[in-house]
């Protein structure tokens, strides 16, 4: 569980924008979700906010406001998405308290996994064992199927090696995504086959397995991290 | 920081699906969006794409923008740094700033502020800063204004990254101490 020096840390390293890839999209997922987290990141922004006037101005050749413009457009014709983007955002802040409260109760909390959306079609998912610490950002494109795993810091241990699973009801048994890589993004086609519904509400987990996945096809070492979305399909 | 301010008449309207307020809001404040990008990302193609869609976030988000707790600009500049810094590390730390330009940019950094704007806040920072040790306070600058990463940073100063993080985080906390105390 992090303490306000913590949280006032990140949010300040946040700001001054030296937080990796991981570190910054989980404070992105939080942040919805965690009002303490966000008014410490509008405190640093507010802070360091004179530095702004050492930033130059720069002019573009073409005027770029029609393309913004039509891309306004083409939002417009998903009105009804922004605004159950604005319920789910209210739920999100509802669950976050939720969470807050569970977390004081509960400090021996497991794995846990939040998700977020980045853009109108790719789901972000981060993988993690506390809320501070993410191991893995699962992301997917669902224009295009292609799942992207980005590793943070883990180290499986000798002669072992991370499976990613989708867990979900409707299958009896965990399918495994691959085998993910600890040091580089892995890259692959295997949510091809399933539908948005099932992506959205699967649970994604990591186990350990041995080297070269597990010979089984179902999970035989221990689930590392794993968490259920908390986020419907947008 | 209040409703009255222009930029924030102007946001207010854009929030509520004024196209011409947020023409205006895009043309008083895109040279300043674009610098800001073009310092972290250099590239301009790259940039250009970037501003486009801070623009279209700035009016996705333009609701949520409260006038009474910070001001339109900060905002603003706020969405586009986040974007263009994510993008650098998106494309990993060998094209962010190379050593050269940190080493450029650090020569300019004598007294950041001091022939800008005095007010308050500004000169506040800018004692604040001066708090700092010379290096700890080039590499935050470096970080704000360049979006160096820690591994820029570690390059730059020749210390191990975790040395840069506790600069960081220590930095920030002695700039939280000074500008409250």
């Amino acid at each position: 569980m992090s303490t306000p020096d913590d949280l006032d840390a990140l949010a300040g390293e946040y700001v001054l924008g030296t937080l990796d890839l991981v570190e910054r999209r989980a404070v992105d997922a939080r942040r919805s979700r965690e009002p303490l987290l966000d008014a410490a990141i509008r405190g640093w922004e507010d802070r360091l906010a004179p530095l702004n006037e050492l930033l130059p101005e720069a002019t573009l050749e073409a005027d770029l406001f029609p393309s913004i413009s039509a891309a306004i457009d083409r939002l417009g014709a998903d009105q009804g998405i922004a605004h159950l983007n604005r319920r789910i955002r209210r739920w999100q802040w509802a669950a976050g308290l939720a969470s807050a409260a569970a977390v004081v109760l509960a400090v021996g909390l497991g794995a846990s996994m939040l998700l977020t959306r980045t853009a109108q079609t790719e789901l972000v998912a981060l993988l993690a064992k506390d809320a501070t610490s993410p191991a893995f950002v699962v992301s997917v494109d669902l224009a295009s199927r292609q799942l992207t795993v980005l590793p943070s810091a883990v180290e499986p241990p000798a002669g072992k090696a991370y499976e990613l699973w989708l867990v979900n009801a409707r299958y009896e048994a965990p399918r495994s995504l691959g085998l993910i890589s600890p040091s580089a993004a892995t890259r692959s086609d295997r949510l091809a086959s399933y539908s948005d519904e099932v992506i959205a509400s699967s649970t994604l987990a990591v186990s350990l397995e041995p080297d070269g996945g597990s010979p089984t096809g179902k999970p035989t070492g221990p689930v590392v991290f794993s968490g259920r979305f908390v986020h419907p399909k947008i | 920081m209040s409703e009255d301010h222009p930029l924030a008449k102007l946001l207010a309207r854009a929030a509520g699906g004024d196209r011409a307020s947020f023409r205006a809001l895009y043309d008083a404040t895109s040279a300043k969006l674009l610098g800001t990008i073009l310092r972290i990302c250099k590239d301009r193609d790259l940039a250009r794409d970037l501003l486009q869609e801070v623009y279209v976030k700035i009016w996705q988000n333009a609701r949520s923008f409260d006038a009474t707790q910070s001001s339109p600009v900060t905002w603003m500049v706020a969405i586009a740094r986040y974007r263009a810094i994510d993008e650098m590390r998106r494309r990993k730390p060998e094209t962010s700033g190379s050593e050269q330009e940190l080493d450029d940019a650090a020569a300019e950094f004598v007294d950041p502020l001091a022939s800008r704007d005095r007010r308050e806040e500004a000169a506040r920072l800018s004692q604040c800063l001066d708090g700092l040790e010379a290096e700890r306070r080039q590499a935050i600058l470096l970080a704000y204004c360049y979006g160096a990463s820690r591994e820029s940073l570690a390059e730059r100063f020749a210390r191990p990254v975790a040395t840069i993080k506790t600069w960081l985080r220590r930095s920030l906390t002695q700039l939280r101490g000074c500008l409250e105390g």
